[in-house]
């Protein structure tokens, strides 16, 4: 494999491995100041930054896609998916916008007591992210639909618009998200 | 010494030091001088003497107890005629201070060796060594060392040119061509002190080229820098080029290891020096080198390795040393990515309840398939210790504790495009790694200089595709081939496998002060991993550094993603990533992001901070990244895909057996330019998945998040701002309202900007696969368009 290719897959490896263990094992809890002080750190990494999507537009430019600055065309990103073999699709359309944050922070601790008696059976080490205290929506905006292709520029395309979801301020997220491996390897 | 004379004959020396002298006497053609030439030589000038030198030898050999190590096909004669004659002009003078002047030349000589073979490894041969060159220049000897009067001093230049250094196995080379050379050594002092042989030079300059790196696979071909088939030149890996200053002092003692042998004990400083590599015209040059490197106890012995392989072993008691590079630049306008500092401590330490020293046993055959001639080598490394500073525009990171051990064979040979035993080989040098079992790991990472606090945030170097500790087992094969995407460059073609592997995503300290610690952290373990690349280019270029894969497949099996310990740590399961692209490149440009808006908008400080923004000038140097990857379609069994596998079952040692659990796999991942464009019925897939990383080291915002003490007991309170300040206790304080000053003094960390965008990127299925009931599918194809992500984030280590 080549070098970029490897650089490539580890973050893409990362992106994956976090995005299918949040919705299985992610658990939130509000840790009290006694169950605080029986974690330890061990390091890590603080981010902070924002985070654009489609601030000018894609790299697409056909019929249907183009800049922003083009009132003709659609500018946002677009995902497609379908859940029959030959059904239609479920489509998440124009999406684009912005958000920044700031103290995202990654690492690991060791629990090995507090929870209410749980830590000292746990007596191992989870995934802690520190969420940042803010984040700032600026011009979140996308719209779900239904279409009978995957691509728009494709024969016989059709769409049907469901609903437009826009998101502006701020969002508070404090506290700890632990990600304990739980479950049977 | 002794010399058998007869129809072959053998030299056997028991000091290897005195082997070119006593060869050339013993060989040099007399030939009586005619009356005008007799007129020419002046009693008061010294005299001149001619010779045409042509020596062949068919084994030179050293003995160490018994031992013996032979130079078997050992010439010296004209580098452009094989069977011709070497031309030497000596004018010897002897000056009123009783010195002895040399003045010589040396016109179109060949020193080489065809074979070099350990006595009991019968038929192998670590391959042929050949140097061309002409030489002009002169030797001073005076009488009288650095300690007395029984001691010599050395005065001497010359000016080397025409030369070429090759290595040839099994018909093929890899050679140095035209190499030119201008050294000047003065003051270089001889002197033997009790059973010590010291060698000082106080001052060596010189400068050298080499015009191309050359590659030839036609057998006819023997240092020749046309083919001798079709006429055209050699394909080149490039130049080099460089100059240096350094004083040395060297001490020479006998005895080995074990028994007979040699001893050096040497101190090395470079006072300046560069490295400069060239391509078709564009530059990588490392320059303003400085440093130092201390050497103790290395031996030399002809003995045999762990695995009683005879071999030539140099063993090593320690190397201690730091190197300065002052810029690393590359692109037309030779512009710096920064300054890197490294210092190191090579000696034996145990890793992981093992001991390892530093040794390398030298032995003849190479790879197994590729012919009787090559160069194998029985390695042990232990770098106790190595920190890595990293500067750019003032701002400095130091990867602190950097360790690495080791124990394998290295082969290399030259080789050709062919299969050969059943392997596959390509043209170029091929290095192999058999039963390599390696490791490495850093300790933390350092902010500003060498004495502050250590920290984490070593996951920082997955950005640049490094984990932050890493043990394995490697086996495969790098083969570097010459020539690039046009021109001169570089060729890879690897296939390498790793197993048993356990990397590190996130790693805690190994080490916090308090002794060795086993490596908490978010591990990658039971790895087992191959990686295969063709035709993968690198150049450098206009714009700096350029790598293009034709081709590139493998697959990455996590055996189980661990949390705490590497090898104990809970799991979350087993993890399989397979990748197949085409086409894929990465481009490093030096600079990083330049004036940068961050959280806002604008392209001027005025505009960006009305926006909520804040204005940051992240300077000239720093390095940034293009990266092309071109997702392909699966064909055959090379595919993009992942499998997370969770509720194995156990084998009867309580292990988890993969294919037993319960699997979600994402089937056939590939990028597409969203449409057939080229009308070849398939749709074209050029675009790929692009993403620009520009790096800096730059100064970042830190907010404390909570009320009362951190971690190391620092207080604060919740929206604080984290100031450095080195006379205040752990090197910080937080301040609720900083002062411009304090606004001067914020934590460095990793400042990234970065666009990532692709045209399409697409999943065929998701299934669901139970281990009893088969696949399911979930999901009927993903498909992603028109995405285009920018970010710009700061990344900075946290105690």
């Amino acid at each position: 494999m080549s070098i970029a290719g490897s650089a490539m897959f580890k973050v893409l490896a990362g992106v994956c491995l976090f995005s299918l263990i949040w919705p299985v094992t992610a658990e939130m809890t509000q840790i009290s100041d006694d169950a605080m002080s029986d974690v330890s750190g061990q390091g890590g990494i603080y981010l902070s930054g924002d985070i654009s999507i489609n601030e000018l537009g894609g790299p697409v430019e056909n019929s249907y896609f183009g800049r922003c600055d083009d009132v003709t065309k659609k500018c946002g990103a677009r995902l497609a998916f379908r859940l029959k073999e030959t059904g239609g699709w479920m489509v998440l359309d124009e999406l684009r916008g912005s958000f920044a944050f700031e103290g995202l922070t990654l690492g690991t601790r060791t629990i090995d007591s507090g929870f209410g008696g749980d830590g000292v059976l746990f007596n191992g080490d989870v995934l802690e992210l520190g969420l940042p205290n803010i984040v700032r929506f600026d011009d979140v905006r996308f719209k779900i639909a239904a279409s009978s292709t995957p691509r728009p520029t494709d024969t016989g395309f059709q769409q049907t618009d469901i609903f437009t979801v826009e998101m502006q301020g701020d969002v508070i997220m404090e506290g700890n998200l632990l990600v304990f491996p739980a479950g049977n390897p | 010494m002794k010399i058998d004379k007869g129809r072959s004959y053998t030299l056997a020396i028991h000091s290897g030091i005195f082997l070119l002298g006593a060869v050339s006497a013993t060989s040099a053609d007399m030939r009586s001088l005619d009356d005008s030439e007799l007129a020419s030589v002046s009693g008061q000038s010294g005299i001149t003497l001619e010779m045409e030198l042509g020596v062949t030898a068919d084994k030179v050999s050293y003995y160490d107890d018994g031992k013996g190590i032979h130079l078997e096909g050992f010439r010296v004669g004209s580098a452009s005629d094989p069977s011709g004659q070497a031309r030497h002009v000596v004018k010897v003078d002897i000056g009123s201070d009783a010195s002895l002047n040399l003045d010589y030349l040396v016109e179109d000589r060949r020193i080489e060796f065809s074979d070099i073979r350990l006595a009991g490894a019968p038929g192998l041969s670590m391959g042929g060594v050949f140097l061309d060159h002409s030489l002009q220049g002169y030797l001073n000897i005076k009488p009288g060392g650095a300690v007395g009067g029984s001691g010599y001093t050395f005065d001497t230049a010359y000016t080397m040119t025409g030369g070429r250094l090759g290595y040839r196995t099994n018909g093929n080379e890899v050679f140095l061509d035209g190499i030119t050379m201008d050294v000047e050594a003065l003051g270089i002092t001889l002197d033997v002190v009790g059973g010590t042989l010291k060698l000082d030079a106080p001052r060596v300059v010189g400068t050298w080229q080499v015009e191309a790196i050359r590659y030839s696979g036609n057998p006819l071909n023997h240092g020749v820098s046309n083919d001798v088939g079709s006429g055209a030149l050699l394909p080149s890996y490039g130049g080099l080029s460089g100059h240096y200053e350094l004083a040395s002092s060297t001490d020479i003692r006998a005895g080995g290891r074990e028994g007979e042998g040699l001893r050096f004990d040497s101190q090395t400083t470079i006072h300046s020096a560069s490295f400069l590599y060239h391509d078709d015209g564009n530059v990588l040059a490392l320059r303003n080198i400085t440093g130092n490197m201390n050497v103790q106890d290395l031996r030399l012995d002809v003995a045999p390795d762990w695995q009683n392989r005879p071999a030539l072993a140099l063993t090593l008691g320690s190397m201690a040393g730091q190197f300065d590079i002052g810029a690393i630049e590359m692109g037309a306008e030779s512009k710096s990515i920064g300054e890197v500092n490294v210092s190191f401590l090579f000696e034996e330490h145990a890793y992981n309840g093992r001991n390892y020293t530093n040794a390398v046993y030298l032995q003849g055959g190479g790879h197994g398939d590729a012919g009787m001639q090559g160069l194998r080598l029985a390695a042990e490394w232990s770098l106790r210790r190595a920190d890595i500073a990293y500067t750019e525009d003032g701002n400095r990171v130091i990867f602190s504790g950097l360790q690495s051990w080791g124990r394998g064979d290295i082969t290399v040979n030259v080789t050709r495009e062919e299969v050969r035993g059943g392997t596959q080989y390509f043209d170029g040098l091929r290095i192999g790694f058999e039963d390599v079992k390696a490791g490495y790991r850093i300790n933390g990472l350092k902010i500003g200089s060498d004495d502050a606090q250590l920290q984490g945030g070593t996951e920082l170097l997955l950005a640049l595709g490094f984990y932050p500790a890493y043990e394995f087992e490697l086996d495969g094969q790098i083969t570097l081939g010459a020539g690039g995407a046009s021109g001169e460059g570089i060729t890879v073609n690897s296939d390498v496998r790793i197993s048993n592997g356990k990397a590190a995503i996130i790693a805690d300290a190994y080490d916090k002060g308090a002794g060795e610690v086993s490596q908490k952290g978010l591990w990658i373990s039971e790895l087992e991993y191959d990686a295969h690349a063709r035709d993968m280019t690198i150049d450098a270029t206009d714009e700096g550094l350029d790598m293009v894969t034709g081709e590139s497949w493998g697959t990455m099996d996590v055996g189980n993603l661990r949390v705490g310990d590497k090898s104990a740590g809970s799991s979350f399961g087993r993890f399989v990533l397979q990748n197949y692209e085409v086409g894929s490149s990465m481009t490093i440009v030096p600079g990083g992001a330049g004036d940068v808006c961050a959280g806002g908008a604008g392209g001027t400080q005025i505009v960006c901070e009305a926006s909520g923004g804040i204005w940051e000038t992240r300077g000239e140097e720093g390095i940034t990244v293009r990266l092309k990857n071109v997702l392909a379609r699966a064909a055959g069994n090379k595919k993009n895909a992942f499998t997370w596998e969770t509720n194995r079952q156990l084998d009867g040692n309580g292990n988890p057996v993969n294919g037993t659990g319960t699997r979600v796999l994402l089937n056939d991942i590939y990028t597409s330019d969203g449409g057939d464009f080229d009308g070849d019925g398939i749709d074209d897939n050029t675009f790929g998945i692009r993403t620009d990383l520009a790096v800096d080291v730059y100064q970042t915002k830190v907010i404390k998040k909570q009320n009362g003490p951190d971690s190391l007991g620092v207080l604060g309170v919740k929206g604080d701002e984290k100031i450095m300040d080195p006379n205040v206790a752990h090197g910080y304080r937080y301040v609720g309202n900083p002062t411009q000053g304090d606004l001067t003094n914020r934590p460095l960390g990793f400042a990234v900007k970065a666009q990532s965008q692709f045209k399409e990127l697409s999943v065929n299925n998701i299934d669901l696969v139970h281990p009893t009931g088969g696949a399911q599918t979930a999901v009927y194809g993903v498909m992603m368009q028109n995405f285009d992500i920018r970010a710009n984030l700061t990344a900075t280590p946290i105690p």
